[in-house]
């Protein structure tokens, strides 16, 4: 490996803390606007690159443990918040996609990962890569939905008008659920090749099913004419139940026939 | 806004009346469940639940249909009372997602009310059933009077209903029989999960040849007074090769020498040995503040013992790699007199006679000396409509997003 994790995951933090430090000064220096995005760029810049050399370190996609898939988050996640300053102009929600990404390097930081390159046969199919992605993402767009949606709350305590990050949320709970949508049933179709049915409501395709329920449960809503400012809760909330569904179910007592507890690490 | 406050059940009606509605429809379900003593509903199989599915989709079609104008059924096909039903769904699915679900003492309220099988309970059923009710209902008043408009609506909701209840009304004829077939022998028959009794398959199953592939070889250090391999929680395998350097607290090991497929002689001297019965024999260095030494260690195999390195009160030992593939060649002869030969891996099942053939599993504690293959056999009839089902959510979610999209682009 070209360099290993305490490092990338350090100077990835550092990249992210100095580009949002410069980013305070941008409404005074409007010069600092590129160079402040660059740093920040750079941090994620920094963990696809030792993404990639992990990933040919294994031999094998890291996407099979919880500690890989936190990777993939940390990557992630400040591309959707630069991504939504670049089309909507909101530039704070980029500070809570970097510390979110932060404080999930943080987690493997304090729980080193098992650096297990075995592949148990079941996983060992062209499914997997596209079944976790599409989830990945997913979880990615629907985090930046909650975030946003805190945000909004927290605007509406103040009373202040916010239009703009209403729709925000909203966008980002549709793709999210979208893709939700797809996980699931390439979950399903997968599980027919390899488990030998396409829903045994194992414990995690019951969380996956009842997370795919709150966003289906919320665009409903949302079409009836319910208050746009009652329902900034209900995402902000929805996403407790993903996080559940992610990490919670090993530790439920559901759990114990599990197919998908060897995540668990 | 000013509006006079609604009484209950004064129409329209809204939420509140779905909501009670709906808790009426779930405590409904598990008295139900209550007076069969726990027993779960029904099992129908084919055609009969074919038949009854399909007369409940005309019945509903029918209802929304006939009398769309009607403000009871309006409400009854409308988002409040869907959202209710989705809520308790999420309500009972949640049960299922916490609680272990399986065999409990009979005749415990746990077993009485059906929370450790929730997802053929009454109250579920039930639930999916309104469910199915109301979905279909919002669904006929888009598919008449017909409009590409509601392309997106129509596949997500329609697709949505075709799987949901394929697959439960489907159930029951979903056969998963378990086939233990030894190498060299022919079997024609299946077990069910729950039971002993064997069932007699169309077809018969062939085991020509069983493989096992397996990762590298993994080394431990073991001790006897706590009785499993000492291992950092943090700390992956250690996996074997020529030249591997591992230590333990105070304990070095170096990997001298890796014979894959060796056999001791009557003199204990090592010879290559060809795969079918070599066992692989490691030369390790293993140095403490004590000194060092080194010595051949083994896993051993049904036929050779296992031999590890004693450090003091520890043992450095190697075990064989976790699985990496396993297969078996098979020839599956039909009753029809139909004949193929195939190779069964896991994620690479082969379809019989309108079976599914499965490699499940295989003697674990033999290992890659494994004579017994499980292969599952599984049928159902019913997957091609749920299939529909899914490709039709995924059409409707694709138009969804562009869409989702094509809006963004007005919005701004």
């Amino acid at each position: 490996m070209i360099f290993d994790f305490t490092t990338a995951a350090l100077a990835a933090m550092a990249c992210w803390s100095a580009g949002s430090l410069l980013s305070f000064f941008v409404r005074k220096t409007p010069a600092l606007k590129l160079p402040a995005f660059l740093l920040s760029f750079a941090g994620t810049l920094v963990m696809v690159a030792f993404i990639a050399s992990y990933w040919s370190m294994l031999d094998r996609p890291p996407l099979r443990t919880l500690g890989e898939t936190r990777l993939w988050y940390a990557a992630l996640i400040p591309l959707v918040g630069f991504l939504v300053e670049y089309r909507w102009k909101i530039a704070w929600l980029k500070y809570y996609c970097m510390g979110l990404a932060s404080f999930f390097l943080v987690i493997n930081l304090n729980h080193p990962d098992v650096f297990d390159k075995t592949l148990m046969p079941a996983l060992q199919s062209p499914w997997f890569i596209p079944h976790v992605v599409v989830y990945l993402v997913g979880y990615v767009l629907l985090a930046a939905s909650s975030v946003t949606a805190v945000h909004n709350v927290s605007l509406q305590l103040r009373s202040k008008s916010n239009a703009n990050g209403e729709s925000v949320s909203h966008y980002l709970a549709l793709l999210g659920f979208v893709l939700l949508s797809f996980g699931l049933i390439f979950g399903a179709l997968w599980a027919k090749e390899a488990w030998g049915h396409y829903w045994t409501w194992d414990p995690k395709e019951t969380w996956a099913f009842l997370s795919w329920l709150a966003y289906l449960g919320y665009l409903h809503a949302y079409r009836y004419k319910i208050e746009k400012g009652k329902l900034q809760w209900y995402l902000a909330l929805s996403f407790i139940v993903l996080l559940v569904c992610w990490f919670g179910v090993n530790y439920l007592p559901s759990a114990q026939n599990s197919v998908h507890t060897y995540t668990q690490s | 806004m000013g509006i006079v406050r609604r009484g209950w059940l004064q129409p329209p009606w809204e939420f509140r009346e779905a909501s009670l509605f709906t808790a009426i429809a779930v405590f409904f379900g598990f008295i139900l469940q209550y007076a069969a003593s726990g027993q779960g509903v029904p099992r129908l199989y084919l055609p009969v639940n074919a038949i009854v599915l399909g007369l409940f989709a005309l019945l509903v079609l029918g209802i929304g249909l006939v009398f769309r104008e009607n403000t009871t059924v309006k409400w009854f096909g409308g988002i409040p009372l869907g959202l209710c039903l989705i809520v308790a769904i999420a309500v009972l699915s949640l049960i299922g997602g916490v609680f272990p679900q399986g065999e409990v003492k009979p005749g415990s309220i746990w077993a009485l009310l059906g929370l450790n099988q929730i997802f053929s309970s009454w109250p579920f059923a039930l639930t999916v059933l309104l469910f199915l009710a109301n979905l279909g209902i919002s669904l006929s008043w888009k598919l008449v009077p017909f409009s590409f408009k509601n392309i997106q609506f129509i596949l997500f909701h329609a697709g949505f209903w075709i799987a949901l209840s394929c697959g439960i009304f489907g159930a029951p004829d979903l056969q998963r029989l378990v086939v233990p077939v030894d190498e060299g022998k022919e079997i024609n028959l299946g077990y069910a999960m729950e039971s002993n009794i064997p069932q007699k398959l169309p077809f018969s199953i062939f085991l020509k040849d069983f493989t096992l592939e397996e990762y590298p070889l993994q080394m431990f250090l073991y001790d006897p007074q706590i009785g499993q391999p000492i291992q950092e929680r943090s700390k992956a395998p250690v996996l074997v090769h020529k030249g591997l350097k591992a230590s333990w607290d105070g304990v070095d090991v170096e990997v001298l020498d890796l014979l894959p497929f060796a056999l001791p002689d009557k003199d204990g001297r090592l010879h290559p040995a060809d795969k079918t019965a070599g066992i692989p024999f490691v030369k390790v260095k293993i140095t403490t503040p004590a000194g060092s030494k080194e010595e051949w260690i083994t896993t051993g195999s049904p036929f050779v013992e296992t031999r590890d390195a004693q450090v003091g009160d520890v043992y450095v030992g190697i075990r064989p790699g976790t699985p990496k593939a396993f297969r078996s060649v098979v020839t599956v002869k039909g009753d029809n007199g139909q004949q193929l030969n195939a190779t069964l891996e896991v994620n690479h099942p082969i379809d019989f006679g309108g079976w599914k053939l499965y490699q499940m599993g295989y003697d674990e504690k033999a290992g890659r000396w494994s004579q017994l293959s499980l292969i599952e056999a599984i049928r159902d009839p019913w997957l091609p409509a749920v299939y529909l089902g899914f490709f039709m959510i995924m059409a409707g979610n694709l138009l969804f997003f562009w869409n989702g999209i094509k809006q963004k682009e007005v919005a701004s």
